[in-house]
């Protein structure tokens, strides 16, 4: 088994050195660029100096772009327009990199910090997908708000993933050998998603993201809810699936014992959970929905040890992640701190918590948070077809509530997943107390 | 034995606050230096290892603090006898 964990190092140190060389393993787009706005010409165009080249070059503001807006010598996101793949010197969109934090952020930062926190340690989901979004109401450009989360995640990830392997629940081989297909997947679903870009533009991306996030959404979140109510009911412990079962007896070599888990299985099954849990996690940035579903009903785990694991994918694939845009430069260190403040609290009463709950408390959770946030998505799909001329055009009242559904649904799964988690926690705080007095 | 759960306690305490002092001291020192933390952070290339670096001394100091201070507050995982 040492040589079966030495490969997969190698496999990991060959998958960062091969993400650095190709450069193409979930870093920024390739039309953005940062710098510094110099002046604005009466022309209508600007001189933009690069960060770090110091190269002086002059760009198109779009005919519609007011001039009097436009931040000078603050450092900017500036993205371009692409004629046929190609990047022009035309300016598509300015976005001022560092916002302002004024106390009202900070507070905000904290309670979504808190609360994701909260609901990484319970449920093995790295949080992006309430994190960046929060991040981008506030303002956020989008990349960095990707990247500011993505360097959150892996402390975070780490800290939750070893409170669990001392609570006895992460199997760190499993994370080992998940995460190492994880990033193939990664792979494979960043060149989806650049074909999918360079054939049906920005709004047939969207609408791709967000039909993926709303079907694997829906009916994984409604298989992983409807088992849960059938435990919570029947009162029953929870039961290896009968894929699972049947895998585990197939002798494919080579075959892993999984000592935490306790399974043995053949690491070939192990290959698609992993690859897909990557795929997910480069189009919708969460991982963990397919990754910790998987873990239960395809390897057989159980939840407490699924979600547990997932940590550890969790912090490989964060770490990696981080390294990438890091070498763009792209991560707003403030955000990601001001978020660790609050999550390292999150992540360890998560953590905890479920050594007091039953293990289909876990599902409950995660189902519910699944459900919620595909209504969040969901409500932005129309706008992405009447985008691609595929329905009539929104009305802007109609946008505005779609927005407001999608903004308030998020909310709303915060909500759910803290009270749940906070409740059920005090519950079983409670009955551990009283049965030990 | 009710010595030594206090002197226990007494550790746990002191821990929670030199971590929390050490957690303060770092938040602190970076809040009041961001015009170069942003600009440096951000240069790309290797300056990658400057938020990476400080994203996993902060988790350590500050994760240690926050899991000394539920422990202090008494908050526990089951079964460890709290």
């Amino acid at each position: 088994m040492k040589r079966v964990i030495l490969a997969l190092v190698v496999v990991l140190g060959v998958c960062f050195a091969a993400s650095a060389v190709l450069a193409g393993g979930g870093g920024p787009p390739k039309n953005l660029i940062k710098g510094f706005i110099l002046k604005v010409n009466p022309d209508h165009t600007i001189l933009f100096k690069k960060d770090v080249t110091g190269e002086e070059i002059t760009l198109v503001l779009p005919p519609d772009m007011e001039t009097k807006d436009i931040p000078l010598n603050r450092k900017v996101l500036v993205s371009l327009k692409t004629i046929d793949h190609e990047i022009t010197n035309e300016v598509k969109r300015i976005s001022i990199m560092f916002i302002n934090l004024p106390t009202s952020k900070v507070i905000a930062l904290l309670v979504v910090g808190l609360i994701g926190g909260l609901l990484s340690g319970f449920i093995g989901s790295g949080g992006a997908f309430v994190l960046t979004p929060s991040m981008m109401s506030l303002g956020v450009p989008g990349a960095v708000a990707v990247a500011s989360n993505m360097c959150h995640k892996f402390p975070k990830a780490m800290v939750g993933a070893y409170k669990r392997w001392k609570y006895g629940q992460a199997d760190v081989k499993l994370g080992l050998v998940m995460a190492a297909s994880a990033i193939v997947g990664v792979q494979i679903g960043i060149q989806i998603q650049k074909y999918i870009l360079n054939h049906w533009g920005n709004a047939g991306s969207n609408l791709y993201v967000s039909l993926m996030f709303v079907i694997v959404l829906v009916v994984v979140g409604t298989y992983v809810f409807y088992d849960a109510y059938k435990l919570s009911k029947g009162g029953k412990e929870a039961e290896t699936t009968k894929i699972a079962k049947a895998l585990q007896k197939v002798n494919l070599p080579p075959m892993i014992h999984f000592k935490q888990a306790g399974i043995k299985i053949s690491l070939w099954f192990t290959l698609p959970v992993g690859i897909a849990t990557g795929m997910l996690a480069a189009t919708i940035a969460v991982g963990g929905f397919i990754g910790v579903p998987g873990l239960i009903y395809v390897i057989g785990a159980s939840a407490v040890v699924a979600s547990a694991t997932e940590l550890v994918i969790a912090f490989v694939m964060g770490m990696w992640g981080s390294i990438q845009w890091g070498l763009s430069g792209l991560i707003d260190i403030r955000l990601t701190l001001l978020i660790l403040a609050a999550s390292l609290f999150g992540v360890q009463l998560g953590a905890l918590g479920t050594t007091y709950v039953k293990d289909y408390m876990i599902k409950i959770v995660m189902g519910a948070v699944m459900l919620i946030v595909s209504v969040s998505r969901g409500a932005k799909i129309p706008g992405y077809l009447a985008d691609l001329g595929l329905r009539a055009p929104l009305t802007p009242q109609t946008t505005a509530l779609l927005d407001s559904v999608s903004f308030w649904s998020l909310v709303a799964a915060l909500a759910t997943a803290g009270i749940i988690i906070t409740a059920a926690m005090i519950r079983g705080m409670l009955q551990a107390r009283a049965e030990q007095g | 034995m009710p010595n030594k759960a206090k002197k226990g306690k007494g550790g746990l305490f002191i821990k929670t606050l030199v971590f929390g002092a050490l957690s303060l001291s770092m938040y602190y020192l970076l809040f009041t230096h961001t015009d170069w933390v942003t600009s440096e952070y951000t240069k790309g290339g290797w300056h990658a290892a400057y938020p990476v670096g400080t994203a996993l001394v902060f988790s350590f100091i500050h994760g240690t603090f926050a899991s000394n201070f539920l422990s202090l507050i008494g908050i526990e995982p089951k079964g460890s006898g709290h």
